[in-house]
């Protein structure tokens, strides 16, 4: 963690926000203090979010190119995987497998699609096509 | 629409940890000083489990904390105050109800939320994890206030928000828990008997807990899996993996090294407590050294991410740090286990 006052950090893209951290010297001091998050915590954030970006921008593709149905985009947007999804929206894991399938997803009727659309915090309208 | 308006006189206080900030500011507020690391001790904050078959957003499910609402839970019953868990609400709308009525009576009120849908949260940070707690303290129209001690100051939350991640679904879904202390402390708390029944269940659930994935066994069971990671899952995966770990101890409202900094304040403050308690103190300058080591962990960790395709840092050196790190954890549980008090 650095220190509070360090405007070569303060215009980066992550860790915007001071956080409480605690340290320890030898002598048995415990100290607080307040700062922005250090060069570690943020390597592996940007190494997350650039996998988690890869991700969406992938499924996106998939979509555009038919091979795979929308929940697949809205589900690596919001971070899922089948099983939270199917935890999320409340549909059997088995049944949310099948509704990845473009097939399968345009056979779905309005009450499963709402509840996916619920799960993404969308309208039905926007869960079929990706944006 | 008719505007109410009720703000509880409530101190935010910032904090390393989400759950014992919010115990140690509800205890402050109802009169009992106590400092977040005395809060978290007591109430069992420290913990370790690995449970490589669930996925957490991709990666093994690695948790330092305890489940949601022990800290609370734990820290009223030991020192005997009167607290109040509702655990599961069914209809959103009595949820709300209720939290109005509280905040009506001047009662400022701990929630379990998840912390996908927090509005005010920096968007890197949003992940699914359900076990976050913030302490809503006033109501301003359709508006919340809202103290989350991760953050520095008090925030704001609508109505609609507020019930969206109350009700964020998934695993350990907070289903609408609310507690809060039911009234004053007037009588002082002897803290002692307190501390040793806390210190006590911390060491049976590092130490003693006959599972091998809770404690420092699952520390040595990661430790082992690490190294095994770049063969059975590739580099890019591994370092992947090992973020998760690293984010987990770092990042994700910890106070740093996964907690093993405030435990060790925690221990030093008992130790003084007790009147100069020579071992407790000797416990507290071993963790915080176990603590140092964690965060030197996390840099190696952080160099080996940088460079996915060729670590600098392979694998093995670092399930040697971590094994050498549960090795010292459990000398620290062990010499908590033999003190009489």
């Amino acid at each position: 963690m650095e220190a509070n006052q360090n405007p070569v950090y303060k215009d980066k893209a992550y860790g915007q926000f001071r956080e409480l951290s605690y340290s320890y010297q030898d002598g048995g001091a415990f100290e607080k203090t307040v700062g922005y998050h250090g060069e570690a915590d943020r390597l592996v954030l940007q190494q997350a979010w650039d996998l988690f970006r890869e991700r969406i921008e992938s499924a996106r593709q998939l979509v555009i190119s038919g091979k795979v149905s929308p929940v697949v985009y809205y589900m690596e947007k919001n971070l899922l995987d089948p099983l939270n999804l199917s935890m999320m929206a409340g549909v059997a894991l088995w049944r949310v497998k099948l509704h990845l399938k473009p097939g399968f997803f345009k056979r779905l009727n309005e009450k499963t699609l709402q509840k996916y659309a619920d799960a993404f915090n969308i309208t039905t309208e926007q869960l079929k096509k990706v944006d | 629409m008719e505007t109410t308006k009720t703000i509880i006189n409530y101190t935010h206080r910032q904090a390393g940890h989400c759950e014992s900030g919010a115990t140690s500011n509800l205890f402050k507020f109802n009169g009992l000083e106590i400092s977040e690391p005395m809060a978290f001790g007591i109430g069992n904050g420290l913990y370790f489990s690995y449970i490589p078959f669930l996925k957490i957003q991709f990666a093994p499910m690695i948790s330092f904390r305890n489940l949601p609402n022990t800290v609370f839970r734990r820290s009223t019953s030991y020192m005997g105050i009167e607290a109040t868990v509702v655990k599961k609400i069914k209809d959103p709308k009595e949820a709300m109800e209720m939290l109005d009525r509280n905040l009506a009576q001047g009662i400022p009120t701990g929630c379990q939320v998840g912390v996908f849908q927090l509005t005010f949260f920096p968007p890197e940070y949003r992940m699914h994890y359900n076990m976050h707690n913030l302490v809503v303290f006033g109501k301003e129209g359709n508006m919340y206030h809202v103290s989350d001690t991760v953050l520095e100051f008090p925030q704001l939350i609508t109505y609609d928000d507020l019930v969206r991640v109350r009700y964020a679904k998934g695993a350990f879904a907070p289903q609408g828990k609310m507690y809060w202390i039911n009234h004053a402390i007037e009588n002082p708390v002897d803290l002692k008997p307190a501390i040793i029944l806390g210190i006590k269940k911390t060491v049976y659930e590092m130490i003693g807990i006959p599972f091998p994935l809770i404690g420092v066994k699952g520390l040595r069971w990661m430790a082992r899996d690490i190294r095994k990671w770049p063969k059975k899952h590739g580099n890019d995966t591994a370092s992947f993996y090992l973020g998760q770990i690293l984010r987990m101890a770092e990042d994700f409202g910890t106070g740093g090294a996964g907690f093993r900094y405030i435990y060790g304040a925690f221990l030093k403050e008992a130790g003084e407590l007790f009147g100069g308690h020579q071992e407790l103190l000797e416990a507290s300058d071993m963790m915080g050294k176990t603590a140092n080591k964690w965060r030197e962990f996390t840099y190696m960790g952080a160099r080996n991410c940088k460079n996915r395709a060729k670590p600098e840092e392979d694998y093995g050196t670092l399930s040697e740090k971590l094994l050498e790190i549960a090795n010292d954890e459990e000398k620290v549980y062990q010499k908590l286990k033999k003190i009489k008090f």
